[in-house]
């Protein structure tokens, strides 16, 4: 009976968080608040477990990586870089695109999605006004962008950490496993830019003075503190490519980061924690106690045998499922939520395929899936949403259809390419 | 002292006057702001000299007020263009908030004044006396006369 009530519980939140009919932080924290008062969870289970409890690797990780962010945004090293790049294409506009797809990739993969597109897109907004360009295909290839740099790393979008924390992979699994794969994703997306965007590229020379005269160095507001900013980035790099080695996790890798930043910078509190979102870092331990609940009742446990038996030595057709399925649900509600719930059940399947490289690459299947699929609508991922508030703002209004119909066959095209990679590296030749 | 014995005669601006035109004689007059009119006369909103700069200012350099260091004074000159051809009714947020105007009835006392100043963040209310505006009020005349005078040295 409890099982039933816990599921029908974790159902309903679930309902809500997919609808959005109140606040998602409001919706998690009501379901967490449910198996409390079901007697599956209590304290010790909800802040000690390290199995169905709130995972405060993820959580700790995230605010690490928040004030890192905080610290950065301060020295406007992305106004630069994009400034930069924009010039020494001499404002020919598919080759603007081009770098700002790539800085914007780049930077996702080692920072949030969300806060890369909220730097990159002013200064885009900027350039295109300079060069007298349409900013919304810009915007719309900057968010797919996002997405799909993010994908890349442990540290690149939330399901990853999420998937890394539960699976126990490193820093380095991810570089290995999914950062070629985004790499060619990258290049086959600038392609399809190329395509997408063709009606966009229109080349003013009159208007690239104008570009030229923008001041990339005047952006830099603290010079000493984007030094000291970039020391502590690429030892905080390090860190996470030598975790495993150093036995350290990479939430303390990034606490430590974001310490030596606070310490080094001479920030104040409000400045250094301006980024730190904790309605999202609420949202996620609510979500750990709803998924937990599931775990501690054995729903997750009867789940997984049944996973295991349907699949039996079927890890293609699995991976297959799993990248697809996950891409049309991220598509439409959040990945967080559902990567939260997916992963103890593919946790299951690779216990019982004794961890070969046929069954961990149903993690990758799941990371590619849930992060790429997320381009498939204008509401698939934050950084979409946050993309079009932009612009709308700014008086360019980009509609739900709009956004879709490019993000669709991105997020066609490249699922396509990674079950291709998926297939190809751990089935056809693994 | 009521608003009637503080308000200031003002310079009449509608929806329809250029844009230019206001921020100047907003300028010239040293106001912070101006009242703007309405078909009938009676005050319609008031256009604080915040309001020019928010319609002049992109919104991306408002968001990341650092990429202002990059324009250079030609690109400057460019942002104030666009008050040519522009009239008030475009410098005004869209849709305008009817029931929320910095307007006090000509009997009001000083302190009501101010409250109505602080509580919409205004620098200027209009004065009205039935349906006729009887001048204006800045917050730097209300303060003149709320504020003790200061000893002599």
């Amino acid at each position: 009976m409890t099982s039933v009530l816990v599921v029908a519980a974790f159902a309903a939140a679930y309902v809500l968080i997919a609808t959005e009919r109140i606040h998602r932080v409001a919706a998690a924290l009501a379901g967490a608040a449910a198996m409390v008062l079901l007697g599956v969870v209590d304290a010790r289970v909800a802040f000690f477990s390290e199995k169905t409890g709130v995972d405060w690797n993820v959580i700790f990780l995230l605010l690490g990586m928040m004030v890192i962010v905080s610290v950065l945004k301060q020295t406007g090293v992305f106004d630069y870089l994009a400034i930069w790049a924009a010039k020494r294409t001499r404002g020919r506009p598919f080759a603007t695109m081009v770098m700002l797809v790539v800085i914007t990739a780049v930077a996702s993969a080692l920072l949030d999605n969300v806060t890369t597109v909220l730097l990159i897109a002013p200064v885009t907004l900027l350039i295109c006004d300079r060069l007298g360009l349409a900013p919304v295909p810009f915007l719309i290839a900057e968010a797919l962008a996002s997405n799909i740099g993010g994908t890349a790393t442990l540290i690149g979008d939330p399901p990853n950490i999420i998937i890394a924390s539960r699976a126990g992979l490193t820093f380095n699994d991810f570089a290995t496993n999914l950062a070629p794969i985004v790499i060619i994703l990258l290049v086959v997306f600038i392609g399809l830019c190329r395509v997408l965007f063709r009606s966009a590229f229109t080349y003013d020379p009159e208007r690239v003075a104008a570009l030229m005269a923008l001041d990339e160095r005047e952006v830099i507001k603290d010079r000493g503190l984007l030094l000291r900013s970039g020391i502590v980035l690429v030892a905080v790099m390090i860190g996470f490519v030598a975790h495993s080695a150093l036995h350290i996790e990479p939430s303390m890798v990034a606490l430590l980061g974001a310490g030596a930043l606070v310490a080094l910078s001479k920030l104040d509190p409000p400045e250094f924690l301006e980024e730190v979102e904790w309605p999202t870092l609420v949202f996620f331990m609510g979500l750990f106690v709803m998924v937990g609940a599931l775990v501690e009742v054995g729903v997750i446990g009867r789940l997984g045998t049944l996973l295991t038996d349907a699949v039996g030595d079927h890890y293609l057709l699995a991976a297959s499922a799993l990248l697809w399925g996950s891409a049309a649900l991220s598509g439409i509600v959040d990945n967080i939520p559902y990567v939260a719930t997916m992963t103890p059940l593919v946790q299951t399947l690779v216990d019982a395929g004794n961890g070969v490289g046929h069954a961990t690459a149903l993690w990758w299947a799941l990371a590619l899936g849930a992060d790429l699929g997320g381009n498939a609508t204008a509401v698939g991922a934050s950084a979409n949403v946050v993309v079009i508030g932009i612009a709308a703002r700014n008086g360019h209004p980009i509609s739900f259809w709009q956004f879709t119909k490019y993000g669709s066959i991105v997020a066609v095209v490249t699922i396509a390419v990674s079950w291709l990679y998926l297939w190809l590296r751990y089935y056809a030749l693994g | 002292m009521t608003a009637r014995t503080l308000a200031q005669p003002f310079p009449i601006v509608t929806l329809d006057t250029d844009a230019m035109d206001a921020a100047q004689t907003m300028t010239r007059l040293r106001w912070p702001g101006l009242i703007v009119s309405g078909d009938d006369g009676r005050p319609y909103t008031i256009l604080p000299g915040s309001e020019v700069l928010r319609f002049l200012i992109p919104t991306y350099v408002q968001d990341d007020p650092g990429l202002a260091r990059a324009l250079d004074e030609r690109a400057s000159d460019e942002l104030f263009r666009k008050l040519v051809r522009s009239t008030v009714r475009d410098l005004l947020p869209q849709p305008p908030d009817y029931d929320d105007l910095p307007v006090v009835d000509a009997d009001a006392t000083s302190l009501e004044v101010a409250a109505v100043m602080a509580r919409m963040r205004s620098p200027l209310v209009a004065v009205v006396d039935g349906d006729k505006v009887v001048g204006a009020i800045t917050v730097n005349r209300l303060l003149a006369h709320l504020l003790p005078a200061a000893p002599a040295s």
